[in-house]
């Protein structure tokens, strides 16, 4: 017999203002307090302690324009956002201070998160939608500069990118970027060489977010439609439709794996988070707890198992924190 | 008065006394020389000594038999003299010693006490003792020679056999110090300090003389109460320094393997000596333990304290010289002096602790493991014993055996440990503490006892938590839980927290029956592991771990916050016992998947009895104690626990039984303390999230709704605006909770509703309420001076004709009457729209948009099938309107949906409900009079006064029975609610006149009183809205006066009701005419009644 779902094991009110983007620091050892970060639409990152269940500090570096990506940068000290305001931010956080570091210009006004990868120690690529429609910025930071630009063909028409995914198979070889664009495909690009490897199309409508296993070479992607398409990576560097799955509910406006790679969330336009098994696709759970749209999902990166969150952010103004299939 | 300083003077005064004593022997001689001494300073006659002393010697030695006077002045005399000299040579020391001592010898053969005089015996024992002052330096030690032990052994005897055998008290005193010194342990200063060899040496001397002292000792010790308790004391003091002397640890490690052989003359000597190797001290050891046995029995309980106090000194003395020697006596000696803990004099008590300090702080028990396992095995017979001797004690017994068990605690300090790592003894131990804490649960008080009705603020009832007092099942006293207290704290103190703490959840979750107890020792466990109010002896070794304290903590607060330990069946409510049951199994459903042992608690859960809700209660307040001594422990560390804490307390805090609320509460004041909030205000406004995120949770669970509505109430009625938003954020919860439930919770959330308006009402809308309220005085006021700007002059009355009659010119042309009434009204009608309008394009503040979102539900839930919700919806109701009030335009729309179902409150419900469906009207009147207006004088005016006409005949007719019926209320509550509705809506003439004549009739005497009453009420109601008209028509009815026109111009007065016969309205109409002018009479108003005829 199914256990009932259960219940958010808390709820992160006082963002005031629709929650768009959540990201976890919790791998610190014992003393460091595990932290969550939130982005909202009022331009506030807010970082939730999450032993007190409070905010610590709300970061004000938006003009009060949308947050709609945290991300960290090697420790909790170091944070990078992206806002409506069509900037970057990266944020020195040690010791108490708050202050913009540095910031990127993208001059990009679509929605599409930057993707962050750790190329070395200190040396991050990070990708992100360009001014022009159709174009990925690759960037090199903390130096900001400029690795590539990747256009599609001439007349491809894929419309802008929607989602972007930045990964190597393992340390030291070839960061690749996966994209997802509006016209529903999903392109595999060679950073380095600046050019397309394979394009696959696998949704009608916009692919709303990507997210992609690089051991078992398997992507899963939801857009604005019913359908969840999962892919997968040949040898031959080909991207091919693994399987979709059917939803009940259409819209997806992000998919998240578990960093062990069993589970993944979905959050849905229908207010609910949706957690699957990675291996079969298996349906796992759904949480219905929200009363809006949910934005985001995010896994926390706890060093003990036992500990591992899933936090949602919603349109309705909460993180729900849910602690789930913790022990598999 | 020294008269002889020189030696040579002193023998030339003292030479012819001793040469006449010498020659002849008698008292009178020995008398001279003994003035004669007198006048002798110390110095010459320490040159005299020997000289002296011969004469009195040689009296002494004498053949034949004596004078006892003449012997005891001689003896006397020679102790006069050593006590101003001290004796220098060997010989003469050993010499005097048995010259005084043969004195008592018994005769020979006879094996008794020589028939000597008492105070010959006095006396020979004072020389002897003088004697033994009087020894210089090293020469005292000569006596102590193993060749000297025969004629030590015959002193001792002599002085045992006198001490033990004589009648006065002053010669067994003496004997005893005598013996004292004898064995060179005088109290008093002079004594050179022997070196270890020496002492050694007498130790082995007077290990000889062992046996006999101590069994004579004991014999004397345990003697007769009537020898007074000095003899005891100085027996007892006698017992414990040779006892400690003979049995020294330090003595003892030294003594060689075997026995030293002694030069070869002496062979007879050393026969008498004792070797004191290992044999003898075991058994030696063995024989003492039964003599300390019995002299422990009969002094502890003596009832002169001086002997008690001197049994605490035995103790300590020979804990200090014979830890290891004596250990097997030390279960009774431990057990005497802790149990002289509390005894009755302070002085013993006094000293008793500060010898248990001393034997704690030298670690003499930390250090001796054999003292460890004397002390620990003396533990494990008591917690043995404890549960049979606490059911057969009374509590004085109770009290003296718990404070041993304290006393074994406190001694063994940090060892405690290792009596715990014995499972056997922390078995015996904790059940014998949970059975002792047994509470008595047969109070039905205590399940009956509820809180009245709508609780305070907290703020009142916010003392320091006290412990409430618990009633137990073995005892009565005080003394003893606090003994048993003080028990759990001290383990708790110096015992392995983890192992404790997981020792007794296993018994809290072992049987329900442990888990009140198990609950109550946790809780002091943690208060003492953190040191709070522990009386100890000594500090503990390792300093507390405040993590390790946190985590138990923790897990103890998981495990008494746990569904099936926290949510008790407490009460047989009709209100509440439904939704907690099955709450109940619906807990035990989602936990069984889990959790294998709550299939056991399904399957054991008894019925409910009185018996188990007091015990349920119980435990709940227990463990609400519980989270108040935590958060005492850990202080400010508390507030990471309120994530998790605050919530189920809070929600107790609400609850229904009178012990659990007050705990809750005490509870409460405890956190604030220990987290540093100043009030339980200040708590809940800054952990409001904590408890937002517990109420949004538990609603999502039909279940638990209740409960969070509980918590949200008393959250709410503990803050302030500041909450707004978080409020807001619940409330959609609650309400979408409540959309989905309908009908199992509607009435659990209307209380939450009603709460929430309430708070609303009394952060926000109080003074738009005020306002508004002014402006309606201002409204009436003005319209009062328009009226009563009369003054009774000809010109006005003038003006009022011509008024008057242009007035009635226009009616009778082309304006009926009712359109003039409709004109009037939308002036007013015109007013506040343009002003709402604006209002409306802002946005409505979200406490008014609460109010609206509430407001919508409630019409649903007006046409409730049970009575009490639709009461409880037309209060909400009311509330909401209040809300509203500022946002006309908000309101209207709601009013207007609104209007159906309050129409049928007001026409065809329950009279309860007809009185708060009026109250609401009135609410509603006071914004939108003019709306509801035409509406109430169309829907519901027809409907009630046809009703109140035709019931009228059958109230005036009826009997007494006739006012339990619900006809009779109805029409009660629909003339209470009238009056004061027409006064709000501010009704038009016609309608008024409705009202008045539907009412008339009530006013008949025939009529029940209360109804009367009502009636008046409504009349009351209607001289302020149009007192003109009232008067006409009372006075149409009844008028006692007549009225003088004031110009012979008028036509006179002529009114109906003059001259009348007196009939069943006349006297409440007079009443009400009396009022009337009353009113005009202090009113702003001059009289009116001349402006107003027909």
């Amino acid at each position: 017999m199914a256990l009932p779902p259960p219940d958010p094991q808390f709820v992160l009110r006082g963002t005031s203002a629709p929650v768009h983007t959540l990201h976890f620091s919790c791998g610190g050892p014992e003393p460091d307090i595990p932290l969550l970060f939130s982005g909202s639409e009022n331009g506030f990152i807010h970082v939730w302690n999450l032993k007190t269940h409070r905010v610590d500090r709300a970061l004000d570096g938006h003009g009060r324009k949308s947050v709609y990506c945290v991300e960290t940068m090697g420790g909790k000290d170091r944070l990078l956002s992206q806002g409506r305001d069509q900037r970057i931010c990266l944020w020195d956080l040690a010791e108490g201070r708050t202050s913009v570091t540095d910031s990127v210009f993208t001059e990009h006004v679509g929605f599409c998160r930057c993707s962050l990868l750790k190329v070395a120690q200190g040396r991050w690529l990070m990708a992100m939608a360009a001014r022009s429609l159709e174009e990925v910025q690759i960037l090199e930071l903390p130096s900001k500069t400029s690795v590539c630009t990747l256009k599609p063909e001439v007349g491809a028409k894929l419309g802008m990118p929607m989602c972007l995914k930045l990964w190597q198979l393992s340390c030291g070889s070839q960061p690749v970027l996966l994209a997802g664009y509006e016209d529903g495909s999903v392109v595999l690009w060679n950073v380095s060489m600046g050019k397309a490897l394979s394009q696959l199309n696998c949704h009608q409508e916009p692919v709303m977010s990507l997210d992609f296993d690089s051991e078992k070479a398997k992507g899963i992607s939801g857009s604005s439609e019913k359908v969840l398409s999962i892919w997968s990576l040949n040898e031959q560097q080909n991207l091919q439709v693994y399987k979709t799955h059917e939803l009940v509910n259409a819209g997806i406006s992000d998919i998240t794996l578990r960093p062990d790679k069993k589970i993944l969330a979905t959050a849905g336009w229908d207010h609910r988070i949706r957690i699957f098994g990675w291996k079969k696709l298996k349906p796992l759970a759904v949480l219905d707890y929200h009363t809006a749209t949910v934005h985001c999902v995010s896994f926390s990166d706890h060093s003990t198992p036992r500990d591992r969150l899933l936090a949602a952010g919603s349109r309705d103004q909460r993180i729900s924190v849910w602690s789930i299939y913790a022990q598999t | 008065m020294a008269v002889f300083d020189t030696p040579q003077a002193a023998f030339g005064a003292l030479r012819p006394v001793c040469v006449q004593l010498t020659r002849t022997q008698t008292v009178e001689n020995v008398r001279q020389l003994q003035a004669h001494l007198a006048g002798v300073s110390g110095a010459a006659l320490q040159e005299l000594q020997e000289y002296v002393l011969f004469p009195l010697r040689f009296a002494l030695r004498v053949p034949g038999p004596k004078q006892e006077r003449l012997l005891q002045s001689l003896v006397q005399c020679i102790s006069s003299v050593l006590a101003a000299t001290c004796v220098k040579k060997q010989e003469l020391l050993q010499e005097l010693f048995s010259e005084l001592c043969t004195c008592l010898a018994p005769p020979p053969n006879s094996g008794k006490a020589a028939p000597l005089s008492e105070e010959l015996k006095l006396a020979v024992i004072q020389a002897l003792h003088t004697l033994m002052h009087s020894a210089y330096g090293d020469v005292i030690l000569s006596l102590y020679q193993p060749s000297s032990l025969p004629l030590l052994g015959f002193a001792v005897s002599l002085l045992l056999t006198l001490a033990e055998q004589e009648k006065a008290k002053q010669i067994k005193i003496s004997a005893l110090e005598c013996l004292q010194v004898l064995v060179l342990q005088c109290d008093c200063q002079e004594h050179r300090h022997l070196d270890e060899d020496e002492e050694q040496q007498c130790g082995d001397l007077f290990a000889s003389f062992l046996p006999g002292i101590s069994i004579a000792l004991s014999r004397i010790i345990a003697g007769d109460i009537k020898q007074g308790h000095k003899t005891t004391v100085s027996a007892i003091r006698l017992f414990y320094l040779i006892v400690g002397l003979v049995m020294a640890d330090k003595q003892l490690a030294r003594i060689p393997k075997s026995k030293e052989k002694l030069p070869v003359e002496h062979s007879r000597i050393s026969e008498l000596m004792i070797h004191r190797g290992s044999d003898w001290t075991k058994s030696t050891a063995e024989k003492l333990s039964i003599l300390l046995h019995k002299v422990v029995e009969s002094s502890s309980v003596h009832p002169h304290w001086k002997v008690r106090l001197e049994l605490v000194e035995l103790v300590h003395h020979l804990l200090r010289n014979c830890s290891q020697s004596l250990v097997d006596s030390f279960s009774h000696l431990l057990k005497a002096l802790v149990g002289l803990v509390n005894d009755e004099n302070s002085e013993v008590q006094s000293r008793c602790n500060k010898v248990l300090q001393g034997i704690s702080e030298q670690r003499i028990v930390a250090q001796n493991r054999a003292l460890a396992d004397v002390l620990s095995e003396n533990l494990h017979s008591l917690a043995t014993a404890l549960p049979r001797l606490m059911n057969s004690q009374d509590d004085m017994g109770k009290v003296s055996t718990l404070s041993l068990l304290l006393g074994y605690l406190k001694l063994l300090g940090p060892k405690i440990n290792i009596v715990l790592h014995s499972m056997s003894h922390l078995q015996r131990l904790s059940k014998a503490l949970v059975q002792v804490l047994e509470l008595d649960v047969t109070d039905v008080k205590i399940v009956e006892a509820r809180r009245s009705e709508p609780p305070g603020p907290l703020q009142q009832g916010v003392q320091k938590g006290r412990c409430q007092k618990k009633y137990f099942r073995f005892f009565t006293e005080e003394k003893v839980f606090q003994l048993l207290q003080q028990v759990c704290r001290v383990l708790g103190y110096y015992g392995n927290l983890y192992l404790l703490v997981d020792h007794f959840m296993g018994l809290y979750s072992e049987s329900g029956l442990y888990r009140k107890q198990a609950a109550m020792i946790l809780n002091e466990l943690v208060m003492g592991a953190a040191g709070v109010g522990v009386d100890f002896l000594q500090e503990r070794e390792a300093a507390l771990n405040v993590d390790d304290l946190k985590g138990s903590i923790t897990s103890i607060l998981d495990e008494y916050m746990d569904q099936a330990n926290w949510y008790l069946f407490t009460s047989v409510d009709s209100e509440e016992s439904s939704p907690e049951q099955s709450e109940q199994h619906l807990g035990l459903a989602v936990r069984a998947g889990g959790v294998s042992s709550s299939v056991l608690l399904l399957s054991s859960e008894p019925p409910v009895t009185t018996r188990t809700m007091n015990s349920n209660i119980w435990q709940i307040c227990i463990q609400l104690e519980g989270v108040g001594c935590f958060a005492a422990v850990l202080g400010k560390e508390f507030r990471l626990l309120l994530l998790s804490a605050l919530y189920p307390v809070l929600e107790k805090a609400g609850d229904r039984t009178l012990l659990i609320s007050e705990t809750a509460l005490g509870t409460l004041a405890d956190i604030c303390e220990a987290c540093g909030y100043d009030s339980v205000q200040c708590l809940i406004n800054e952990n409001s999230d904590y408890l937002v995120n517990g109420i949004s949770l538990n609603l999502r669970q039909l279940a638990y709704q209740p409960r969070a509505s509980q918590v949200l109430d008393t959250m709410l009625r503990n803050s302030d605006a500041s909450l707004l938003p978080l409020v807001e954020d619940v409330i959609q919860d609650v309400l979408s909770a409540l959309d989905q439930s309908y009908n199992s919770q509607a009435s659990t959330f209307l209380r939450v509703l009603h709460s929430v308006m309430t708070a609303l009402v009394q952060w926000f809308g109080m003074p738009s309420a005020e306002e508004h309220q002014q402006r309606q005085t201002d409204k009436g006021q003005s319209r009062a001076l328009s009226q009563g700007q009369h003054k009774v002059t000809s010109q006005e009355v003038e003006r009022f004709f011509l008024d008057y009659v242009s007035q009635k010119r226009i009616a009778e042309g082309d304006l009926p009457d009712l359109e003039e009434e409709e004109e009037t009204d939308e002036v007013p009608l015109a007013n506040p729209e343009p002003n709402s309008d604006m209002e409306g394009e802002a946005p409505l503040p979200s406490h008014a948009q609460l109010a609206r979102d509430v407001m919508e539900r409630c019409i649903h839930l007006l046409s409730d099938g049970s009575l009490r919700v639709r009461l409880k919806v037309l209060d909400v109701l009311e509330l909401c309107v209040t809300m509203l009030h500022p946002h006309g335009n908000h309101l209207l729309p709601m009013a207007h949906r609104v209007w159906p179902a309050l129409v049928t409150r007001l026409v065809g419900d329950d009279p309860l409900a007809v009185l708060r469906a009026f109250k609401v009207l009135c609410t509603l009147a006071q914004t939108c009079g003019d709306f509801l207006r035409q509406r109430f004088s169309k829907d519901v005016l027809p409907k009630l006064t046809s009703s109140l006409l035709s019931q009228a005949p059958v109230s005036a007719r009826a009997g007494p029975v006739y006012s339990h019926t619900l006809a009779f209320k109805l029409q009660l509550a629909v003339l209470q609610g009238l009056g004061s509705l027409c006064e709000r809506l501010d009704m038009g003439e016609s309608d008024l006149n409705k009202v008045a004549d539907a009412c008339l009739i009530y006013l008949s005497a025939k009529q029940p009183v209360k109804l009367q009453e009502a009636a008046q009420s409504v009349f009351l109601h209607l001289m302020h809205v149009d007192p003109d008209s009232t008067w006409l028509l009372l006075s149409e009815v009844c008028c006692p006066e007549g009225y003088e026109p004031p110009h012979p111009s008028l036509r006179p007065v002529k009114l109906s009701g003059m001259g009348r016969p007196r009939n069943e309205l006349t006297d409440n109409v007079l009443l009400l005419l009396h009022r009337l002018q009353q009113q005009e009479a202090t009113g702003p108003r001059s009289s009116t009644q001349e402006a107003s005829p027909s």
